[in-house]
């Protein structure tokens, strides 16, 4: 398989999976909305009753009022979509969906009420915090993994590992608690709540942001680091023990040149996937961190949205997170593709 | 496999399980964890997700206060709780209708601010006459020698309680005291300032220096310890003894301390250090059982999807694909969210649901290698089916890679469960790490320093998580060297 038809099958399979995932998505949004939304019909309808409905009971009689409440109900049910087969509403959703028509929600967040609106304000922020975050760890990990890698079984190596097992099965929301206690807290080095100043413009804004960026960053980056360090190390020790680097030793390379040169470029594949996935998942945002540090991205909209039932900013943010992940498959293929030739021929050339 | 190869190969991996030490670390770790969630009743208190959340439970604990060990590292000490049963007091009977209690409490030198309160519970009454009630004062006495009236002509009846620290009524009498020995003139209830009464701690200053000339406000905001011994006396006051009778049998005095047990408690008195220990139950639990199910599923899923080949094996992955994008977290709080009532089971169902794919992955790409191999042509040829072929030959050899992705995933499954529990997505009928932390976080406990109610539970679930990482890479070390460059 060529490398543009292997490319144009794997997009074609995203975009199936993406067609199938928007509409199960839905399928459970609708089924969530449907319950909220009679609710908010016989609430709407019951209001009428007390002050519509009761005048024209008083002026034309019992009758005139069945005749207008089922009239007016009749019409609540068609402006809340509870007229039609759950299956349609489903697919409607669906289209209106891949379309990027997701609708409005109920109370406007950051002043507005488009949910593509809304997105596009939490979006930036959460790239901001954790694509930085990322990036330092991604630096960090791999320069710390590799001097591992070239000095194993010594103690920095040892050190390195043990912190890694132990950041491994820390959860990071409560590290930020922690970190929130510790520096925030009894020390007062960084804000409480990383929440901006929305009086702020300018210079002042943008010292407000780094300042309160900080301490998330931080903790983002002590938890990740250790583990970032530890699969980088792996990996370069299996690539050292390999025939071409002992070719390359045994012709006189610096080792400088080996390590940076040979070796890291053998083990790059693996590595720059992991690169393509960590810093996609970043843009998601991680709920609960950013619920503990009361950071305004895209995790703690999502929370927000479903605190006041806004289904629609929640399928709008899900189908968001959905696609960010599909992209990142096709671009770690992509590059994989172009990085290791194996991967497009023989038996997995299917996988 | 026959078993004689099979207790060979066990023999062989403890062998080799034996000299690593991160492997042994782990397995003296999760013996330890076992063994502290199996005795939590007898360890602690006994059915205690059921008494969790009945705050009156725990109405005679201290709220928000740090552990009594935390004394050993300040200068400022904190007294601990002590309780008064019926062996502890001193009653005497002056005179047929009336009982005098005593309580002896030493405040020690080096201590601030003496108990957060006292509480007084468990005086059983008989009314048969209700004009004749019987009444009590209670007051306390200082080293000082000053007196603290702190209730007078307190009607009495069964299920009377008085908390000392509580009630605005016995604040607004300190006060009056605080008054009356400072300026020397006696004020009424109406002139007490509500406000102050009722935000601020009443109780210190009647375990502080109380001097005439002294500033009120001064006292209360800043109370200067008095150390030494009081006695709190409770007097009954029964005017008709033959028809209504006090009996003292279940009294209770508790001076509730500043810290409490081994992990303080929280804002409604609970003892941590109980729903810690019991909290590990629940942990260890969901993730023993979440990584397990998801093992089996992932790696029975994989290996069909690798041996059938060909359109089934597509339309295999298509679904496992399907599965992967979705985004897991959201969707499991939509459905937790909405599902009403959520039981344990449930969550361990939700996280297998969402788990199982990268292992059906893994052990896919590892079947399609397996797969090729010679003998299982043979088996072929001899007409085995394709269930036995998985089932006998396959999944097998996959088994030594699965004990180690199992060991490996309990961490993930552990944080999933306390991440739902932190966001109020748990079991309300369990105690778990996840919903003490959400208590800590809903009443912002961070912001307010109280580092024994937020640090000990995410602790726990670092040293499962550590438990199982060294049990798993031991176990990849040993069982799968092709695997250790991951």
């Amino acid at each position: 398989m060529g490398y543009l038809k292997y490319l144009a099958f794997r997009i074609l399979n995203a975009i199936l999976v993406l067609l199938i995932v928007t509409f199960i998505i839905s399928a459970l949004f609708v089924k969530v909305a449907e319950q909220s939304n009679r609710a908010k019909m016989y609430e709407e309808l019951m209001q009428w009753e007390r002050t519509e409905g009761s005048k024209i009971k008083q002026s034309q009689g019992l009758e005139a009022f069945e005749r207008a409440k089922a009239e007016k109900q009749a019409s609540l049910e068609k402006k809340y979509e509870l007229n039609i087969p759950y299956w349609q509403k489903v697919y409607r959703k669906a289209v209106r969906t891949l379309r990027l028509d997701f609708g409005t929600t109920g109370m406007p967040i950051f002043g507005t009420n488009k949910v593509s609106d809304i997105i596009k304000v939490a979006l930036p922020r959460s790239v901001i915090l954790f694509t930085t975050a990322t990036i330092i760890v991604i630096i960090l990990g791999i320069f710390l993994g590799v001097r591992a890698a070239r000095h194993a079984g010594s103690v920095f190596d040892r050190g390195l590992s043990i912190f890694a097992l132990l950041t491994y099965s820390l959860p990071m929301w409560w590290t930020g608690m922690m970190f929130l206690l510790i520096f925030a807290f009894k020390l007062g080095w960084f804000p409480l709540s990383s929440m901006f100043d929305p009086q702020l413009t300018g210079w002042a804004h943008i010292k407000d942001v780094l300042w309160k960026l900080a301490l998330p960053v931080i903790t983002y980056v002590f938890v990740a680091f250790g583990g970032w360090a530890w699969t980088t190390r792996n990996i370069m020790i299996g690539t050292l023990q390999e025939d071409f680097i002992m070719a390359a030793r045994a012709k006189g390379v610096p080792e400088r040149k080996i390590i940076y040169g040979h070796a890291l470029r053998a083990a790059a594949p693996p590595i720059v996937t992991m690169i393509i996935f960590s810093l996609l998942g970043s843009l998601g945002g991680a709920i609960i961190s950013e619920l503990v540090f009361n950071y305004p991205g895209m995790g703690r909209l999502y929370w927000v949205a479903l605190q006041q039932n806004e289904t629609n900013l929640l399928i709008g943010l899900t189908y968001f997170f959905t696609v960010l992940y599909l992209a990142g498959v096709v671009l770690a293929d992509m590059i994989y593709g172009f990085l290791d030739p194996r991967v497009k021929v023989g038996a997995s050339a299917k996988m | 496999m026959r078993w004689v190869d099979v207790k060979e190969g066990l023999k062989g991996f403890l062998e080799e399980f034996k000299r690593e030490k991160t492997g042994i670390a782990g397995v003296i770790l999760l013996i330890i964890l076992v063994l502290v969630a199996l005795t939590a009743p007898y360890t602690t208190i006994p059915d205690l997700p059921e008494k969790w959340r009945n705050s009156q439970y725990w109405e005679d604990n201290p709220k928000n206060v740090p552990p009594t060990w935390y004394n050993m590292f300040t200068s400022n000490k904190l007294v601990p709780q002590e309780v008064y049963l019926l062996d502890d007091l001193k009653i005497t009977h002056p005179s047929d209708t009336v009982t005098i209690v005593e309580a002896d409490y030493t405040l020690p030198k080096k201590y601030v601010l003496g108990p957060q309160g006292i509480i007084i519970k468990g005086l059983n009454v008989t009314l048969n006459e209700p004009f004749q009630a019987p009444t009590m004062d209670v007051y306390l006495l200082r080293p000082d020698g000053k007196r603290v009236p702190i209730l007078t002509n307190k009607q009495l009846s069964s299920g009377t309680t008085i908390s000392i620290g509580r009630d605005s009524k016995i604040s607004a009498n300190v006060y009056i005291w605080l008054v009356n020995v400072t300026e020397g003139k006696k004020i009424t209830m109406f002139e007490v300032p509500l406000e102050t009464i009722l935000i601020n701690d009443m109780v210190a200053p009647m375990f502080a220096k109380v001097e005439p000339g002294m500033n009120v406000s001064e006292i209360i905001e800043n109370p200067q310890t008095l150390p030494g011994n009081y006695r709190l006396v409770l007097q009954i006051n029964n005017p008709a003894p033959k028809d209504n009778q006090v009996t003292y049998d279940n009294i209770k005095v508790t001076f509730l301390g500043r810290s409490y047990g081994n992990m303080g408690t929280d804002y409604l008195g609970r003892d941590l250090w109980a729903g810690i220990i019991w909290g590990s139950r629940v942990s260890l639990t969901i993730g023993i059982l979440v990584s397990v199910l998801s093992t089996i599923i992932g790696l029975v899923y994989g290996v069909t999807s690798a041996y059938l080949g060909g359109n089934a094996d597509e339309v295999m992955m298509r679904i496992n694909e399907i599965f992967a994008s979705i985004p897991s977290l959201p969707i499991l709080i939509l459905i937790g969210a909405t599902a009403g009532h959520i039981t344990l089971w449930f969550i361990v169902l939700l996280l297998v649901i969402f788990g199982w794919m990268g292992i059906a992955r893994i052990s896919r790409s590892m079947a399609l290698q397996i797969k090729e191999q010679t003998y299982i042509e043979a088996a072929k040829a001899l007409g085995a089916g394709n269930g036995r072929i998985i089932f006998k030959h396959i999944l097998p050899q996959l088994l030594p890679y699965a004990f180690a992705v199992i060991a490996l995933s309990v961490p993930g499954a552990v944080i999933a469960e306390a991440s739902l529990s932190f966001l109020g997505i748990g079991d309300p009928t369990a105690v778990t790490w996840g919903q003490i932390l959400n208590a800590a976080q809903a009443q912002s406990a961070t912001t307010k320093g109280y580092w024994w109610w937020v640090l000990p539970p995410g602790l726990g679930i670092a040293v499962v998580g550590l438990t199982f990482v060294l049990i798993g890479t031991a176990l990849d070390k040993i069982l799968n060297p092709r695997l250790r460059r991951l």
